[in-house]
């Protein structure tokens, strides 16, 4: 399908040929013009009945799983929230930009709170977040506390629960997932630094943000802390055999940047999670298979309405 | 019949033209002055309206230039915010909470062509970057270039207001300007120089006038002369004439007792 997309010369060429696949028509209820972002939404939405679906249908231990999975969404969405109530904004407009998938059931009562620690404590100890607020920080903190930084710690602890989850569930989901969640971690602690070089951010608030479920544990995320460049970056992967072929990717012909290539590596590993059976390592890569699909989509999208063909290729394949 | 600014100098009473034709002459230096005056000013005023032009043209070939370079940097920019946001998934949300105080800033300066003051925008920076932290789990060099290339369209679009807004006072300027030059050129030389041909025409007629009254008079003067003369001779004929004694000619003068 994505073969053929990108020659297409409009936007509403792409909702004919989106209907002779899975999507089907989920884009029948649209008026014309056909904007990037109602795609966008329409997908996602459909990926969330999809989602909802095989939540109904699970039992324990899997519902924790999905569980584990939607924790991911559900602190982009609390730190959002808590954004606007700082700033006391309402409540309803906040929600409608909520993701779908990191729905829980306080979220409308978070406008009664005034400072993130009364938020906390009315709020979000109900909800599966608590124990990753608990692991970083003492209530005190969380008022003065960068709202990029929460979030990324907050997501420190949430990987790094999972990854004890699916260890401990054993059996082929620890074979799929383990090293899928280690691939994730140290991603995230390569980015970080790549994007923490040229700002205010200290080493050791540096440091404390990376998840220590990865490979890069304990040395690694030691020496990528003290890295000043991108150079010293790529010094530091070279001690680990899977990731130096992806650094010596980056550049290249193409002008790949980092984060391309461990895309690719991740839709890879997601991709060989559906050579065996019986573990819920493909629920996890589904989803994450779909969201890479809807990135590709809407891209090729602004692609064609912007115009701008040269890049329509920069997605990254599945399969 | 008379000038419009000069009504009480023309009056035409026709009589003795000594004090009138002084007054016709003094009208005459004072109009010279005047359209001496409107020349003068008709010059400079086009001297100002060819300088206002030739800035206005300037100020077109820039627009021009810095439009399509507009275009260019914004299709630019767009396509940016596509690829960050491919990379780093929805960040708007994010970027929509975290505005409170702006960080480019514009200052309005005061610049002058020809005595037509233009306005020109100039921006500023002023507080940090509050969203450095943005996408540092994802995409940060993606969002990295997406705010080079947002502030540089910012940029332009300061440096395109500014000379829009001059365009358009400069517009403004030319036309008043050349509105005057015309209205001197086409209404108040001609009406002034109408005025003086008037006056001179009048000071020859006058002049004429006179001329023509010595005549008369001169003629009047020649025939009352030849008149009496013509009297004269006939009387003298008659023999009627007492001549008055010739008190030159040599004759006895009968007071004188001695000789």
């Amino acid at each position: 399908m994505k073969s053929n997309l990108h020659i297409l010369p409009s936007t509403t060429d792409l909702k004919i040929h989106l209907q002779t696949t899975d999507y089907g028509n989920f884009l029948n209820n649209q008026t014309n013009p056909l904007t990037v972002s109602k795609i966008d939404t329409e997908m996602r939405q459909k990926l969330c009945r999809e989602f909802d679906y095989f939540r109904n249908h699970s039992l324990e231990p899997l519902s924790t799983f999905f569980t584990y999975m939607t924790c991911s969404y559900m602190i982009d969405n609390v730190i959002l929230l808590m954004n606007g109530a700082l700033q006391k904004k309402s409540v309803k407009e906040i929600l409608v930009k909520c993701h779908p998938l990191g729905r829980f059931t306080e979220m409308e009562a978070v406008n009664i709170a005034e400072t993130t620690s009364d938020l906390f404590n009315a709020v979000l100890v109900e909800t599966p977040l608590a124990p990753f607020f608990q692991d970083c920080m003492s209530e005190n903190t969380l008022d003065e506390l960068n709202i990029e930084l929460l979030r990324n710690k907050l997501y420190k602890s949430y990987l790094e629960a999972f990854y004890k989850f699916c260890k401990n569930h054993g059996d082929v989901t620890a074979e799929i997932m383990c090293p899928i969640l280690e691939f994730e971690a140290d991603r995230r602690a390569f980015i970080i630094t790549l994007n923490s070089f040229g700002t205010e951010l200290s080493k050791e608030d540096r440091e404390t943000l990376y998840p220590t479920c990865g490979k890069l544990y304990p040395e690694g995320l030691r020496l990528l802390a003290q890295a000043e460049d991108f150079d010293q970056m790529k010094r530091v992967a070279e001690h680990y055999g899977v990731y130096k072929p992806l650094f010596d990717a980056v550049g290249g012909s193409g002008g790949k940047t980092l984060e391309d290539v461990f895309y690719e590596r991740e839709v890879q590993m997601n991709v060989l999670a559906f050579n065996r059976q019986f573990h819920y390592g493909v629920f996890y890569a589904y989803v994450k298979l779909k969201e890479q699909e809807m990135r590709n989509i809407v891209w090729i999208a602004e692609c064609i309405s912007q115009r701008h063909r040269t890049k329509i290729n920069s997605y990254i394949p599945i399969l | 019949m008379g000038c419009w600014c000069c009504r009480q100098w023309l009056n035409p009473v026709h009589h003795n033209a000594g004090p009138d034709q002084f007054v016709f002459v003094l009208a005459q230096t004072i109009m010279k002055a005047r359209l001496k005056g409107a020349q003068t000013g008709r010059n400079l005023l086009k001297k100002k309206s060819d300088a206002l032009t030739l800035r206005f043209r300037q100020i077109l070939k820039k627009i021009i230039e810095t439009k399509m370079l507009m275009g260019e940097v914004m299709r630019e920019a767009a396509f940016s915010l596509a690829e960050a946001k491919f990379t780093a998934g929805d960040f708007s949300t994010t970027v929509i909470q975290n505005v409170n105080k702006a960080q480019v800033k514009i200052r309005a300066k005061k610049d002058n062509v020809a005595g037509v003051t233009l306005p020109v925008f100039e921006h500023y920076h002023e507080g940090t970057d509050s969203y450095e932290l943005t996408g540092l789990a994802r995409g940060g060099e993606q969002l990295a270039k997406l705010k080079r290339n947002y502030a540089k369209a910012v940029e332009l679009l300061v440096e395109l207001a500014s000379l829009q807004t001059s365009f358009v006072t400069l517009d403004e300027a030319i036309k008043i300007t050349n509105r005057r030059v015309n209205a001197i050129e086409h209404v108040i030389i001609p009406r002034i120089e109408r005025t003086l041909a008037y006056i001179i025409t009048e000071l020859d007629e006058r002049e004429r006038e006179e001329f023509y009254r010595l005549k008369k008079i001169q003629e009047k003067k020649k025939i009352l002369k030849e008149k009496s003369e013509k009297d004269l001779e006939q009387r003298r004929a008659a023999g009627e004439v007492m001549e008055p004694a010739n008190l030159l000619a040599e004759e006895k003068d009968e007071d004188l007792l001695f000789e």
